[in-house]
């Protein structure tokens, strides 16, 4: 494309491109389709939708609780206020109250799916575009482009987006990644503050961001750490330590404040964090590719242990998992003050910190290790891990471990969803989209001979999923094992998101290793303080002694 | 594709046109080898994939009567003796095709009933379940393959291959093919397919081989005649009589013998049961209306919006000139399939038939005194042109017959480029209203987008040339506004849609008084304009051949 003078298309017809793929997949089934009294996530959406147009914001997290009630933050709240509101004047029936249940309408479906399609081209496409840009700011024009194209058709999340239709993880889930994504960018380009704010957002959207709140969190106060006390300047990590907390809680405060005295009474917020954070429920919903259902079909924690005790033993696990991230992070940002200090540098509150590039990685360890242990998972969150793993993916060189093990998780996360997909009837698209994705990133899962322990371990996954594919196609599953086949599911998929879990904490510390190697040399260090440009080439060097130092050891 | 190749080809085209009754037997015996080499390079792979994939994405999407129309035919061809193909009236969608295309649904119709029995079931009108969806889209996308060689073939042997590419791929990736045949559904793909292997055939100078491809493509759809006076000037002057214009025996002999073979393979078992006027009755059904039901963006539709726009003249000024009461009623509905003038004399089949003939013969005459390949081409594209053009009840598709050929001639000159793109964006446009369900719409309209900038941006950039005179210039403006008219129009008609909508709710009016028929009127008043246009650009370039000579015409 580039050879043929295509150069300044290539990013509108990716945009183009991506929409279209979007619509189509939208063609197809969803969630709960024809399936009533309940129907599916399609529905809850919409449902939604209907509640909060017609409903005063107080009584939103009371209303039929039975009948898919409101259990997501309230930032979702106002947005599907905000689409019901433009539904209802195309056309008032698609939400009336009650009276609209389950309807399945052409027009109203393609009102729902192009709220989908305009929401994410709003927030998370715009918000791909800008990473593209700046997190690859050094690299070339055709690798910023296969990056934005690497995330733009990530098959998960467009499968669960523009199929499925779960709107909690697929508008909110998409909306909520689109926002993280801009507090990323927000802290690539030094703006902490906005980037908080971003955040809170994205927390207030769906509750699942907090898979990601330790990396972030950490990241910020590694920052703080980093900029220390210099001696005859204005004090400056306590600064940024204040003004961060004063907006993160001002965000929630004024996001939340519809729910709280004088405007609704004391109860309702109780009842909102109820409903958000449904401890009542189970330990993970139907089966899910994480270490307690995995473990389950050797050990029955349900029969074993309370659930009381079972809540406390995942957040311990849950927190333990996310543990590596903050450690690694404090601690480069601790010895990188340090070796400024002795260089006698003044740090800019503004620029960006050299251990950026770690957050991806904290990122996705803080994530993996809420869906392995966290309490109550669904099999849709793998999209929270997916973020940062396609992040590292797309910037990543074709011979490096960062591509095989993103394009593994990726294809397995998929893999994982199956007996989703196959329930909304969304198989063909299951197999179009992987397809498309593999070759446009130029993967080919079955490269033999194999090079690595990586590779080796890819081709028995693949091998595996393939083989379970086949034999769910052939062989009707034994009456005393109903899901014998989602289990294998679970078993395949699992080993994978643990061993990721490890690798990513493995590449943290290499990357922290090879920071460490810089700051200790203070002409390096000189450029970075400098300003923007200079730091974005330690960026690249960090990176690429990082992919160097991953390559040395898997080769 | 290799600088080898490339040579060789040179080198195979060079040859004198006498020898080339030679060459006929040579060459499928010297280049067997060849058919099994297809060098397929990255790039054309990954188009490949991105385009099986979005057909395998629009599956589920909407489907016209054409789906159940080709599944009742499935049906008929396995579940009945030849012998009552063409008499079977179960379902209304009888069988109105050609033989062949009635052998191929019988084959087709063999692993269909392997798969699922209840698709080749006569009785089982309007079977939607998964199965017979999801097979019959594979068969488009599989018979599509007939296509996606012969365009990978036109790459391998081109004067320019990396032109050629570009046209390769924007033939396969044509909007129309995924409106016509991926959605709307029909075998477009399979049946164009042909028609390229025999206009392949004409380029590398197989001539014997094109005329016997294009018999057997008749006899898989008809409506290809359109194509055959420029097929039987061409076949006849250059291959069966020499240059100086004497008649080669041999030659002509053998082609004979090939297309009356064809001819008896494919009818001649009806022939012998004594039902050819029942299988011609079926295939030329002439008691239809001048327009389909929507006006097709030909002559006749300007015709009759000039109709319209006299008749509400002369109802609002209250001239006294006598109205035709029974087109004053066809007026007010707007789209009726049968077309009756409330002011102009009406159009009778004859009409049609002699404007056609009168406009094809330009085209056919200058093919007559240059058989070459290029004018072969361009008279191949006029006559369709000619046809969808002043025919008598036209169909929107049928304007595939035009774009298709014309695509092959975009990249020869910039004249040339200029009447593909504006044909093409009308072309394209007026097979929108086949797709008048919402979702598809944003497909269609994204899908064209795509690929209008994709075949634009690169081709113009080899070709462009600036307009050099006055006139050339106010010509280049007035076309670029006309292009830029069709966001516009795509505006005005979903606004329109939308009011219309809007105010039948609230007011309770009739489709009548708000003129819904607007938008599809406006859509193909404007469309034809465009491809009014193309013709005449498309017939003059033609008649001044000499003056725009580019790759093509290195080929004798």
């Amino acid at each position: 494309m580039h050879k043929r003078g295509l150069r300044d298309w290539v990013l509108p017809g990716a945009l183009l491109t991506s929409t279209l793929i979007k619509c189509c997949i939208g063609l197809g089934s969803y969630s709960g389709k024809g399936t009533p009294p309940m129907y599916g996530d399609y529905e809850a959406q919409r449902h939604w939708m209907e509640l909060t147009l017609h409903l005063p914001v107080r009584e939103w997290y009371w209303y039929d609780l039975q009948y898919w009630g409101l259990d997501y933050p309230p930032l979702t709240g106002y947005v599907s206020w905000l689409c019901g509101v433009v539904g209802s004047w195309i056309e008032p029936s698609w939400f009336a109250l009650d009276k609209s249940r389950g309807i399945e309408t052409e027009g109203s479906k393609v009102f729902l799916r192009s709220t989908v399609l305009i929401l994410d081209a709003l927030i998370y496409v715009s918000a791909l575009v800008v990473f593209a840009n700046i997190w690859q700011a050094m690299r070339s024009k055709r690798t910023q482009n296969l990056a934005l194209l690497t995330l733009l058709f990530q098959p998960a999340l467009l499968l669960i987006d523009f199929g499925h239709f779960q709107y909690n993880s697929v508008m909110l889930g998409e909306e909520n990644l689109g926002l993280t994504l801009h507090a990323l960018n927000l802290f690539a380009m030094g703006h902490d503050l906005w980037g908080a704010v971003f955040f809170a957002f994205s927390l207030c959207f769906k509750q699942m961001a907090l898979y990601y709140a330790p990396a972030i969190g950490t990241y910020l106060l590694a920052k703080c750490l980093y900029l220390g006390r210099p001696e005859g300047q204005v004090i400056n990590w306590e600064r940024l330590f204040v003004r961060l907390a004063i907006v993160t809680v001002f965000t929630f405060f004024l996001l939340f404040l519809p729910f709280l005295p004088p405007f609704a009474p004391l109860s309702g917020i109780g009842q909102a964090i109820r409903r958000i954070f449904p401890f009542a429920r189970g330990l993970f919903e139907d089966k899910v590719s994480n270490f307690w259902c995995a473990t389950n079909v050797v050990i029955k924690w349900k029969f074993w242990i309370s659930r009381a005790l079972l809540v406390k033993l995942s957040t311990l696990l849950t927190l333990l998992g996310s543990m590596p991230c903050v450690v690694i992070l404090l601690s480069t940002a601790r010895r990188m003050q340090f070796a400024r200090q002795t260089a006698q540098e003044s740090a800019d509150m503004t620029a960006q910190p050299p251990f950026l590039a770690l957050l991806p990685y904290a990122l996705l360890t803080s994530s993996l290790s809420f869906f392995l242990f966290s309490f109550q998972v669904h099999e849709k969150t793998i999209l929270l891990p997916l973020l940062p793993v396609t992040l590292l993916l797309s910037g990543a060189p074709i011979d490096s471990t960062a591509y095989t093990w993103g394009a593994l998780v990726n294809n397995v996360a998929v893999f994982s969803m199956w007996p989703l997909l196959k329930k909304d009837g969304l198989g063909l698209q299951y197999t179009a989209t992987l397809v498309l994705w593999n070759r446009l990133i130029g993967y080919n899962p079955f490269t033999w001979p194999p090079k690595s322990f990586t590779h080796i371990f890819s081709l028995a996954v693949y091998f595996a999923a393939i083989s379970i594919h086949l034999l769910e196609m052939t062989v009707t599953p034994p009456q005393r094992y109903p899901d014998i086949f989602t289990v294998l599911n679970v078993l395949v998929c699992t080993p994978v998101f643990v061993l990721a879990w490890l690798w990513s904490v493995k590449s943290s510390l290499k990357v922290a290793w090879s920071l460490g190697g810089v700051s200790r040399k203070p002409e390096n260090q000189k450029k970075g303080a400098e300003e923007e440009r200079p730091s974005a080439e330690i960026r690249r060097r960090v990176w690429e002694s990082g992919e160097l130092a991953e390559d040395g050891e898997t080769s | 594709m290799s600088m080898k190749g490339h040579s060789k080809s040179i080198q195979s085209r060079a040859g004198p046109s006498e020898l080339q009754g030679e060459k006929t037997d040579a060459v499928p015996t010297a280049n067997w080898r060849s058919w099994f080499q297809w060098d397929i390079e990255h790039g054309e792979w990954d188009i490949f994939v991105f385009a099986t994939v979005l057909k395998l994405l629009l599956f589920p999407s909407y489907r016209s009567t054409d789906f159940e129309v080709h599944r009742n035919w499935l049906a008929i061809t396995h579940s009945l003796p030849i012998s009552k193909w063409y008499y079977d009236t179960t379902s209304e969608w009888t069988l109105d095709y050609p033989p062949f295309f009635a052998y191929f649904e019988k084959l087709l119709s063999v692993p269909a009933f392997l798969l699922d029995s209840k698709i080749v079931d006569l009785h089982n009108l309007k079977y939607e379940s998964w199965s017979v969806i999801a097979y019959q889209r594979t068969t488009v996308i599989v018979s599509e393959l007939v296509l996606v060689l012969a365009l990978h073939r036109f790459i391998r042997d081109s004067v320019d291959p990396s032109t050629q590419r570009i046209i390769s791929a924007s033939i396969f990736l044509h909007p129309g093919f995924l409106i016509v045949d991926h959605i709307h559904f029909q075998y477009n793909g399979f049946l164009f397919g042909i028609l390229l292997w025999s206009i392949l055939m004409a380029r590398n100078g197989n001539k014997l081989a094109s005329g016997t491809l294009f018999a057997v493509l008749l006899n898989f759809k008809h409506i290809y005649m359109y194509l055959a006076p420029a097929y039987f000037i061409y076949l006849l002057r250059s291959y069966c009589m020499t240059p100086s214009g004497q008649v080669q025996v041999r030659n002509f002999l053998s082609l004979a013998n090939m297309v009356i073979a064809v001819f008896l393979a494919s009818l001649g078992p009806f022939a012998l049961m004594g039902q050819l006027p029942q299988l011609f009755s079926r295939l030329f059904p002439f008691t239809r209306g001048l327009n389909h039901a929507y006006w097709a963006p030909n002559a006749w539709a300007l015709v009759t919006a000039v109709d319209r726009v006299l008749l509400r003249y002369v109802q609002y000024r209250d001239l006294n000139v006598s109205v035709n009461t029974a087109g004053v009623a066809s007026t007010s509905r707007g789209l009726v399939g049968d077309t009756v003038f409330a002011i102009l004399p009406n159009v009778q089949p004859i009409h049609t038939f002699t404007a056609t003939l009168a406009s094809q013969s330009i085209c056919l005459f200058k093919l007559w005194k240059t058989p070459t390949y290029k004018s072969f081409l361009t008279a191949i594209t006029l006559c369709g042109y000619s046809s969808f053009l002043f025919g008598w009840h036209v169909h929107e598709k049928a304007v595939l017959l035009v774009l298709v050929p014309l695509s092959l001639l975009a990249a020869e000159r910039q004249v040339y480029f200029r009447t593909f793109i504006i044909a093409s964006v009308a072309g394209v446009y007026s097979l929108f209203p086949l797709l008048y369900t919402p979702a598809e719409s944003f497909v269609k309209v994204i899908y064209s987008i795509l690929w209008v900038t994709y075949v634009y941006v690169p081709l113009s950039k080899r070709i462009y040339e600036f307009p050099t005179t006055p006139a050339t210039v106010a010509l280049d403006i007035a076309e670029k506004l006309y292009l830029a008219g069709f966001p516009l129009l795509l505006l005005f008609v979903n606004a329109y849609t939308l009011w219309v909508k809007r105010r039948m709710i609230n007011t309770e009016e009739s489709g009548t008084d708000t003129m819904e028929f607007l938008p599809l009127m406006a859509t193909s008043v404007y469309c034809a304009i465009g491809l009014v246009w193309g013709y005449v650009r498309l017939t003059y370039i033609y008649l001044h051949e000499d003056t725009y000579q580019g790759q093509l015409s290195e080929i004798g």
